[in-house]
């Protein structure tokens, strides 16, 4: 059984510092949301204040329809995941497990039982006698999620608890995270600082900068349409063009961009009345090819420099009045267009693939 | 060559390791083994008219222990000792934690109001209760002053102020063992264990606890062994009414002029030592072990 | 080695034993000897004392049995004086050297402890009374049963030494109290358990302390104790009890083995002089056995009831060996019953 979240008008101040500005949220029910933003934007506090930890300086917390502010942690339908896993180290994996259910005084027998399925679902059958002392990271935060879970929240909280995994490992969870979420069908609420693992898990991303929601949305709306600069550098690698308006025609609209490259935008995507913008490309985006490429934007460019990166280059190229853009391009074949620094390319840019921002 | 190297290296370290501990061994061989060894080699002889030692084996001494006199005052001892050891935790450990959970800057200051008495001499600050807790003292001036009240009590010469005085000289003793375990323990526990459910009270039971009986366990050991035998405080500060068993050794080895039977005193009062030592491993390793 | 290396130890070689030659090693009761005294000593001989105390005869005995030849002069009492003569822990005294033993009241002299008087000298003595604060005290104490009364429960102060309690009670039974028995034992063994449960106090070091406070009213402690309270304030009276008190007598002695014997000769003739001895005595308000310096007193100093008490019959304490056991045991017994 899940529930919705709600943050209404949340403002958190610690001291003088701001760390949550009047973030209104609302989170569906049996969603998976990331909360994605870099180290001290708010996305823990945000976290804390639904857990219970702390308190709004002003604003109401609600859960399942029903208000949460001024309820401590352990009368919240809400269980955490911590980051540093948080075992209790004089208890055994099964006691840990148990922890939330004797808390609540289930019956031993009742107990056991859910303990064994739960460690069964995160695959830590057996490991019912050690401590924690003696498992390694990822058992560690699987006997974590296991605690939690086994308490049937209505809401599962997670502090960046993939952080202290390594790369492969981490990826393993990421994907297993995403199957139970799907399979409990609990709500989720995930934050962490790494925009891939955000794109790989959730159903929707709330980019948090600076205490405030900047966007929330898909990944694949975020992605293809960040709403400002800092959502389209912090997801995935962006050119960030500032751009001066020419003109507009029946075409569109003609922008300069620094270094002189001129490019024709969609009428609608440019801000009315604005005198600059920021335009923003992802590298992907950008077709560079040996032959001239057909799109509404087409220019000639240089490769300044060339990093083979297995699956993909990485390209830094330049026009000749000087504008600089970075280009991905796939390496489909081991024979095929191979670029070296200092080759001459042509480019091309479809106009669905810029996207206009205001500048800030 | 390089194996012939490799095995001359071990024995080599370890020739230079006993060098090192030697002066340790010889301190604890000349202090620590010898003075117990004497006591026990005294606690079967017998004594001479000037209470000298006598080499002659008798089991006396140690039957006379066993008179229900001697037991009375070892019980009464090691109910003092208990009451103190008591009250020392309750008092003390929620200054420790207190303390332990406190912001850093005030984390030092605290533990240093509590260290700083131990810089004034021990039976200086006991005088100083005994201006306290006089007859014409503080604490009655404090009452008398009162309109309404008990009026002056007599505080000093009972067996009130020897607790006092034992739980004043102990305190520190149990706060600060406490106060280690405390800090170690990690705050995103109680955060996680308030997260599952648990009340302020249960975090209390469940989580705190436990994790602090290394601490609790240091500290019992440091306050009830040494609160057994002191005798400073009842002749201080309870008037020497009741004898407790460090008066009773110390007699022994003044007055009653009776060695053996002093040492044979202490020798059980080692071994009470001992098995209080093993029980508190156990408690506290229980904690550890389980499951 | 280097030849200024030889000279500065030849020099610490020389400095060395001539400091030990002009030195004296007292082992003395603590607040006994005023430290005007022993710097005069200093002043007028150059040589040096080192002074330690001890708190109990018992302290003394054990230190001397331990290894004596560590002091050159001790201060016994009469009793431990007995059993150190007869353990052959004490040096003879060479009374050619000693031309002051003149100034001594032939009372104190040829004592039991030491007949020939060729052990020990007398240095000051007193007795062991009833202190009584008059103001809070009214009707007429005249001995201990006046004192143990159920009256003044947790108004008494007493010596906090066994053998003290166990010969009151035998005084007021009219026994022997150097000849104990296990009978007499058990006959003082009532008597003091009643007595035990009145006390508030038991104190030997400072008795004065806790009359002061008005922490209790009366008492049974040393006399010299009783001498200050009167000096402090006339409300305490001391009375020398009816049934019989202890008289103790505190002398010199050198121990067997002493490395500094003169020395120890020079201080005691020292300590003989009148003027010397008054200076003990205005510290220290015992009894003085110098007749000499008794001459040189104050007439207030010789009116203290407590130094100079005018009537009473007085003992001193013999060795008893064992039975010091046995009284300890029964006392503990009784104190812990409470």
């Amino acid at each position: 059984m899940s529930a919705k979240v709600e943050l209404r008008g949340v403002t958190k101040n610690f001291g003088a510092v701001e760390a949550v500005s009047n973030v209104t949220l609302e989170i569906a029910a049996g969603e998976f949301l990331t909360l994605l933003g870099p180290s001290g934007c708010g996305k823990t506090t945000l976290l804390r204040l639904i857990a219970g930890f702390d308190q709004p300086t002003a604003g109401s917390v609600w859960v399942g329809g029903v208000e949460v502010t001024h309820l401590p942690p352990y009368r919240r339908p809400v269980n955490q995941v911590f980051q540093s896993y948080a075992l209790f180290p004089h208890l055994t994996v099964a006691e840990n497990v148990a922890f939330g259910l004797r808390m609540q005084r289930v019956p031993a027998a009742e107990s056991a039982g859910r303990v064994r399925e739960t460690l069964d679902l995160v695959s830590l059958t057996g490991l019912d006698a050690r401590r924690p002392h003696q498992l390694s990271g990822g058992q560690k935060q699987r006997v974590a999620l296991a605690r939690a879970i086994v308490c049937r929240p209505q809401v599962l909280l997670l502090d960046e608890p993939l952080s202290a995994l390594d790369a492969k490992l981490r990826l393993a969870m990421q994907l297993e995270l995403k199957r139970l979420q799907r399979q409990l069908g609990i709500t989720f609420v995930f934050v962490t600082h790494d925009q891939e693992e955000a794109l790989t898990m959730s159903d929707r991303i709330a980019i948090v900068n600076r205490g405030r929601i900047e966007q929330l949305d898909t990944a694949q709306a975020i992605y293809h349409r960040p709403a400002t600069p800092f959502a389209a550098d912090f997801v995935g690698e962006a050119n960030l063009l500032h751009a001066e308006w020419l003109s507009t025609d029946a075409a569109g609209i003609r922008v300069r961009v620094v270094g002189g490259l001129e490019l024709l935008l969609p009428a609608a995507a440019w801000p009315t009345g604005a005198k600059a913008a920021l335009v923003s490309v992802r590298p992907e985006k950008v077709h560079v090819s040996r032959q001239p490429v057909a799109a509404a934007n087409a220019f000639e460019a240089r490769v300044v420099e060339e990093v083979f990166r297995g699956a993909t280059d990485h390209l830094c190229l330049a026009t000749a009045a000087g504008t600089r853009l970075s280009a991905i391009v796939a390496n489909e074949s081991a024979l095929g267009e191979i670029f070296h620094a200092g080759d001459k390319v042509f480019c091309g840019l479809h106009a669905d693939d810029l996207v206009v921002l205001r500048a800030e | 060559m390089r194996q012939a190297a490799a095995r001359r290296a071990p024995h080599a370290a370890s020739w230079r390791a006993w060098l090192l501990l030697m002066p340790m061994v010889a301190w604890l061989v000349l202090f620590v083994v010898v003075p117990t060894t004497i006591l026990f080699v005294y606690s079967f002889c017998e004594r001479d008219e000037l209470g000298r030692v006598v080499f002659s084996f008798t089991w006396e001494n140690y039957t006379r222990v066993f008179d229900p006199i001697y037991l009375r005052i070892f019980a009464r001892s090691i109910g003092y000792a208990a009451l103190t050891t008591i009250i020392c935790i309750v008092a003390g450990f929620p200054v420790a934690f207190g303390i332990g959970r406190a912001r850093a800057a005030w984390r030092d200051r605290l533990l240093l109001l509590v260290m700083v008495p131990f810089w004034t001499s021990f039976l200086i600050r006991t005088y100083a209760w005994i201006t306290i807790l006089k007859e014409e003292g503080l604490l009655n001036a404090v009452l008398r002053a009162l309109p309404f009240g008990p009026g002056p009590v007599d505080f000093l010469y009972t067996p009130t102020a020897v607790v006092i005085g034992l739980v004043y000289a102990y305190l520190p003793f149990m706060i600060l063992p406490i106060y280690g375990s405390v800090e170690k323990i990690d705050g995103a526990l109680l955060e996680a264990a308030h997260d599952l459910g648990a009340g302020p009270w249960r975090v209390f039971t469940a989580v705190i606890f436990p994790l602090t009986r290394p601490g609790l366990a240091a500290g019992t050991l440091l306050v009830f062994v040494p609160s057994i035998a002191m005798f400073a405080i009842t002749d201080l500060m309870g008037g020497a009414r009741v004898p407790l068993i460090g008066n009773v050794i110390q007699n022994q080895f003044l007055q009653a002029r009776d060695w053996p039977f002093g040492a044979a005193l202490g020798v059980v009062f080692l071994a009470l030592f001992a098995t209080t030592y093993w029980a508190l491993l156990r408690f506290r390793d229980r904690g550890e072990a389980r499951g | 080695m280097k030849s200024s290396h030889l000279l500065v130890l030849l020099l610490a070689l020389g400095v060395g034993a001539g400091a030990r030659a002009a030195e004296l090693n007292l082992f003395g009761w603590s607040e006994y000897v005023p430290q005007t005294v022993i710097d005069g000593f200093t002043k007028e001989t150059g040589i040096k004392v080192n002074f330690e105390t001890f708190s109990s005869n018992e302290e003394l005995i054990a230190k001397l049995v331990a290894g004596g030849g560590r002091y050159d002069l001790v201060q016994p009492s009469d009793y431990a004086a007995e059993v150190m003569i007869r353990q052959k822990l004490l040096a003879p005294l060479d009374r050619a050297k000693l031309p002051n033993l003149k100034n001594l009241d032939s009372a104190f002299t040829n004592r039991p402890h030491d007949p020939a008087g060729g052990f020990t000298v007398p240095y000051l003595s007193g007795s062991v009374g009833i202190v009584i604060n008059t103001e809070k005290v009214t009707v007429p104490i005249r001995g201990y049963r006046d004192v143990f009364q159920p009256r003044f429960k947790d108004r008494l102060v007493v010596l906090n030494d066994s053998r003290e309690i166990v010969t009151w009670a035998l005084y007021t039974l009219g026994l022997p109290i150097n000849t104990l028995t296990p009978e007499s034992l058990a006959r003082a063994r009532p008597i003091v358990a009643d007595w035990v449960k009145l006390v508030k106090v038991f104190d030997s070091d400072s008795p004065k302390t806790a009359l002061l406070n008005g922490d209790v009213d009366l008492g049974v402690v040393w006399s010299g104790e009783a001498a200050i309270l009167w000096n402090q304030n006339k409300k305490f009276h001391f009375v020398i009890p009816a049934e019989g008190a202890h008289q103790f007598i505190d002398v010199l002695a050198i121990p067997a083995g002493a490395k500094n014997p003169a020395a120890a000769h020079q201080f005691i003739n020292y300590l003989l002089r009148p003027e010397v001895s008054q200076l003990i005595s205005t510290a220290f308000p015992y009894t003085n056995p110098n007749a000499a310096a008794r001459a040189l007193l104050s007439p207030e100093a010789l009116a203290n009831p407590a130094s100079y008490p005018k009537t009473g019959k007085l003992e001193t304490f013999r060795d008893i060996g064992k039975m010091a056991a046995a009284i300890d045991r029964l006392v503990t017994d009784l104190k812990s019953a409470r």
